[in-house]
């Protein structure tokens, strides 16, 4: 092993990635613009459903009703309509999500004791927000009948409201949210969007680093000189790393101050993870640089290989522990997922290598195993 | 001691025998033997895919390979532990210009790469830069991007780069292919000195026939295997004859004729060129006259054959026949020949700040074969672009068949026929389909259809190949099948942008042949580019281009019988201490005296007086003269001779504007 050589290709491959335009941009702003597209995207909290009301009532009660929803964060109040027609027609352009009817003598009813039926529209395109939007719906309505509820047993029995409550919901509900108080899933979702960029760009970058000399026929340069395999991959990988390394930082930066999530955790420890998590995405890049000659190819299968697994197996999206057991089993063939445990339990639980020292041998060895096999597969004297 | 007493002490270098090499289907390289022996130029000649590249990556020990035996500085190659071992005394130059180099970094930082990855410790590094870049006169440029350099200079850079670490033995990989004339005499003359100088061995691939007398000995390559090999002079001498050139009217009448007893018939421009096996230069003529009947040659000129007709003789010798289809059907009229086909004025097209082409003006006439010459990056194709209507021109005009092609509609556009460098070719089609798909492109109907496929097919010769995928054709008959998806249409202006690059020798002829008879017979203007020299010399009038303009303009026997008036008649000199001849012939005044292989080429304004002159400097430096001889002028000669008055001339402007 001689360090001249690797330095020499090291800081050749470093002048070229700072200036080609191409590659400057893929290492250092792709990431950048992937974790706040991606960042800002893959919010699943369904907040501020915009709604609007045709109220045939218009009494005290019923804008007592109503302002319930005004109130909330989950709505988001578009204005009054005069029929159900307007409604339909607000609903199909998709200028509202949902729309709330309240009948004629709603008040005049319920003080006279009748049960009344609100009808309640909802946009039924994207399954999963009609759930929320029904759950919301449901949650805000039994709470005004309770309060209904509360209000004729005071009254009845000339008992205090906070008494009467007591007898209405005898069993309360104390739910007290861990790790990610406020339930916000940008708390969750940009940690793991962290890994994401990193998973994706930097064996991107890697591939296309080595592939670009195949391409080329530069690579013959290195079959023809008397650099070693070695020398040649310790110093064409070096400056990815570093890249990789670098934006590591940069998104770590961007999670805690533009996105403004909470890191509880120790930060040199979660350094030092990132980098075995990086030296390990770069070997994929290696990898996928072996089996391939044409930049184009490099770029489609890395993005396959890298993005997918990660999509679906690294807990990105579905925890691991909900997913099958065929699907578990593949969860820890990829490095995804021991990553996306150490960027949730660094960033939310605050948790160091005491409880994630698994998850950082598992990267560890999948980056010592990708090199070797890089290693292995790489010929200074190939078939074709 | 010279190198040519040395190789024949020396022991062999490189020792080769029985080498195969297969891609899956495809066998590159079917049982080759070799010797190259120290201090050798060594050519391998061939054209694309006839595995020149293979060979010498199994020698550069950076390709495995199936069956055979590689024996380099006395290591047998066949693992890559055993490749290693040879790595650090050689230097390879892959193909591809430039394409080796890195092109974010500077001249300067592409060398020191390269260096500092074979541990040229930094003082040896900075001295050989030093010395390299001023050789090659890019020490101007050290800090230009690489990426910016021209394809001469890129090409220099490219063997300063193999050479840093003095490797005793110098694999070059078609390094002249797409360099200018002027660069790739530059190139050979460095590069013979750098061997001379360090002893060194050099092993070189090159598509140009024209280049074979460079080397001290070579192989001529095709499909895999040697033909021959040996010094140029042996290779010429194992298929003797003469290669006859003289005028003929009616051309196509005589060609026609001639055919029927020779094997080697072509038509150049106004000119018919054969090879006869007749080496008595009075007999050779009287088999022309014989061949031709009543038919009378004008003009005739017996040289030596060149290598190219060589090379197509020993094809043939080997039984690949001529598939050319010779039964050409008659044309179905006599076109209107009047008038301009193709006008250029002034053209002129920017690229940002760059000049890619600069105020080109030439005519064209219907029936007339033109051509456009230069290297890579001269303009070419630029012009092609805009005179197709593809690219508008930043200033001037150009008009085909009358019409100003920016303004020009889809019925002029009709008229015109183009075939790119790429062959645009439906690969997964067959034959019949890819010609069927440019009739219905063009919009013709059923019958019309049925006849042009007719005329395609026996124009081409393309029968037996009618259901064959146009993937799987060998490059010439692809060639071919381009050209008469072209000409589905009946073009009256046919563009061909580098039709024959890859295309070998014979293939290459049978090309020229079609051209030459859609100009005669129909009339058709064919405007054609190529960076071949030696292809130019069958147009009947050229355009010489470099950096964007046209330095010279008029038909090959007109531009060098202007050069010889202006420089001087050429004259090849052997002798036994050629480069000492080279060094003293320039000191006698002779500025012009060039290394070429073992052989020094110079001008001689005065016959007999300049040559005397010579000889004289010559003996008193006591170099031993085996012979001078006149040689005609190649249009090689005529182009570098133009660049470098224009550059001399841009010299003195220069030099005159500092004063």
């Amino acid at each position: 092993m001689n360090l001249r050589r690797i330095a020499t290709v090291a800081s050749k491959e470093w002048r070229e990635t700072v200036r080609d335009r191409m590659f400057f941009l893929l290492a250092f702003l792709l990431p950048i613009l992937w974790m706040l597209v991606f960042g800002y995207g893959l919010v699943l909290d369904v907040e501020n459903i915009p709604f609007a009301v045709v109220d045939r009532d218009r009494s005290a009660l019923s804008r007592d009703y109503l302002y319930r929803f005004f109130e909330s964060r989950y709505f988001s109040f578009q204005g009054y309509l005069q029929s159900e027609d307007e409604a339909d027609a607000a609903l199909q352009t998709g200028k509202i999500r949902a729309a709330i009817i309240v009948p004629e003598k709603f008040e005049e009813r319920l003080l006279a004791g009748q049960p009344v039926g609100i009808q309640t529209l909802i946009d039924g395109t994207f399954p999963l927000r009609t759930d929320i939007t029904k759950m919301y719906v449901i949650a805000i309505n039994s709470a005004f009948s309770e309060e209904r509820v509360i209000d004729h047993v005071s009254r009845r029995s000339g008992i205090a409201r906070a008494q009467a409550e007591a007898r209405v919901r005898p069993i309360r509900l104390e739910v007290r949210y861990l790790y990610n108080e406020e339930v916000r899933s940008t708390w969750s979702m940009v940690p793991a969007m962290l890994m994401f960029t990193l998973m994706v760009s930097s064996p991107l970058l890697t591939a296309l680093g080595i592939v670009r000399e195949k391409e080329t026929g530069s690579i013959y340069n290195i079959y023809s000189s008397t650099v070693t395999k070695f020398e040649f991959l310790a110093g064409k990988l070096f400056p990815y790393v570093l890249i990789s390394s670098v934006n590591a930082v940069v998104l770590w930066v961007m999670a805690t101050l533009w996105f403004g999530v909470p890191f509880k955790g120790n930060l040199p420890f979660f350094l030092a993870a990132s980098l075995v998590f990086v030296l390990s995405s770069t070997g994929i890049g290696l990898l996928v640089s072996l089996m391939v000659r044409t930049q184009i190819a490099a770029l489609l299968i890395t993005l396959i290989v890298a993005m997918v697994p990660t999509i679906l197996y690294s807990g990105l999206i579905v925890p691991v522990s909900s997913l099958s057991p065929g699907s578990q089993i593949q969860a820890h063939l990829f490095p995804g997922m021991y990553y996306t445990n150490i960027v949730r339990g660094a960033f939310l639980k605050g948790v160091g290598f005491e409880v994630l020292w698994v998850d950082v041998l598992a990267l560890a060895a999948y980056a010592a195993a990708l090199r070797i096999v890089g290693y292995r597969f790489f010929t200074k004297r190939p078939r074709s | 001691m010279n190198a040519l007493t040395q190789t024949t002490t020396s022991q062999p270098l490189i020792r080769v025998s029985g080498l195969e090499k297969q891609y899956r289907q495809h066998m590159a390289v079917r049982g080759i033997d070799l010797t190259i022996r120290q201090g050798e130029i060594y050519g391998l000649i061939g054209p694309d895919g006839a595995g020149k590249s293979s060979l010498m990556k199994v020698i550069a020990g950076v390709l495995s390979y199936e069956a055979g035996a590689v024996e380099v500085f006395g290591i047998t190659v066949d693992s890559e532990p055993a490749a290693e071992r040879i790595k650090h005394r050689l230097g390879f130059l892959p193909q591809g210009l430039g394409l080796n180099l890195y092109p974010e970094l500077s001249v300067e930082e592409n060398v020191d790469f390269f260096a500092r990855l074979r541990l040229v410790p930094e003082r040896d590094l900075a001295d050989r830069k030093a010395r390299l870049l001023a050789i090659t006169r890019l020490d101007r440029f050290r800090d230009r991007p690489m990426k910016h350099l021209s394809g001469g200079m890129k090409q220099k850079l490219g063997l300063i780069c193999t050479l840093i670490h003095e490797p005793e033995l110098a694999i070059l990989d078609e390094p002249t292919t797409g360099v200018d004339p002027v660069s790739r005499r530059d190139f050979w003359a460095i590069l013979t000195e750098l061997v001379q100088e360090r002893r060194m061995t050099a092993l070189v691939s090159t598509a140009y026939m024209d280049e074979a007398s460079r080397f001290h000995r070579l192989s001529l390559l095709s499909n895999g295997r040697i033909l021959a090999s040996g010094t140029p002079s042996e290779v010429q001498a194992l298929v003797p004859g003469s290669a006859v050139t003289f005028q003929a009217a009616p051309q196509l009448e005589a060609l026609a004729r001639l055919r029927k007893t020779f094997t080697q018939v072509e038509a150049m421009g106004p000119l018919i060129h054969v090879f006869t096996e007749e080496t008595e230069r009075a007999a050779a003529k009287q088999r022309i006259a014989d061949g031709l009947g009543d038919i009378t040659a004008g003009e005739v000129r017996v040289d030596d054959p060149d290598l190219e007709d060589v090379f197509v003789a020993l094809l043939l010798r080997q039984g690949r026949l001529k598939d050319a289809g010779d039964v050409l059907p008659p044309s179905s009229a006599r076109l209107n020949r009047d008038g301009l086909a193709i006008e250029a004025k002034g053209l002129v097209r920017d690229f940002r700040s760059f000049r890619a082409v600069d105020r080109v003006s030439f005519q064209v006439k219907q029936g007339e074969i033109f051509g456009l010459l230069g290297a890579n990056g001269a303009g070419k194709t630029t012009v092609i672009k805009m005179l197709t209507g593809i690219l508008p021109p930043t200033g001037g005009e150009g008009r085909v068949a009358g019409a100003d092609m920016r303004k020009a509609g889809g019925v002029i556009k009709e008229r015109i026929g183009y075939m790119s460098q790429a062959f645009s070719l439906y690969l997964d089609l067959t034959v019949v389909e890819n010609i069927r798909l440019f009739a219905g492109i063009y919009g013709l109907d059923k019958e019309e259809t049925r006849t042009r496929l007719e005329w395609i097919i026996r124009m081409a010769g393309l029968a037996g190949y009618e259901s064959d995928l146009a993937g799987r054709l060998p490059m010439g008959v692809r060639q071919r099948l381009a050209l008469g998806c072209a000409l589905v249409h009946r073009p009256r202006v046919l563009f061909l942008d580098e039709p024959t690059s890859g295309v070998d020798p014979l293939g290459r002829r049978h090309f020229w042949d079609i051209l030459s008879r859609l100009a005669r017979d129909e009339g058709v203007a064919i405007l054609i580019t190529t960076h071949y020299m030696s292809e130019a010399e069958h147009c009947d009038r050229l355009a010489l281009m470099y950096a964007g303009r046209v330095v010279t303009e008029g038909s090959p026997g007109d531009m060098k019988r202007h050069v010889e008036q202006e420089a001087g008649h050429l004259f090849e000199v052997i002798a036994d201490q050629p480069a000492k001849a080279v060094l003293e012939l320039r000191r006698a005044g002779f500025a012009g005296a060039a290394l070429y292989g073992t052989r020094v080429h110079m001008f001689c304004r005065d016959p007999v007086r300049d040559k005397e002159c010579a000889c004289q400097a010559l003996a008193s430096s006591g170099v031993t003269i085996q012979s001078v001889t006149a040689r005609p002028l190649s249009l090689e000669d005529v182009f570098v001779y133009k660049v470098m008055a224009l550059e001399d001339q841009e010299r003195a402007s220069v030099s005159g504007d500092s004063v």
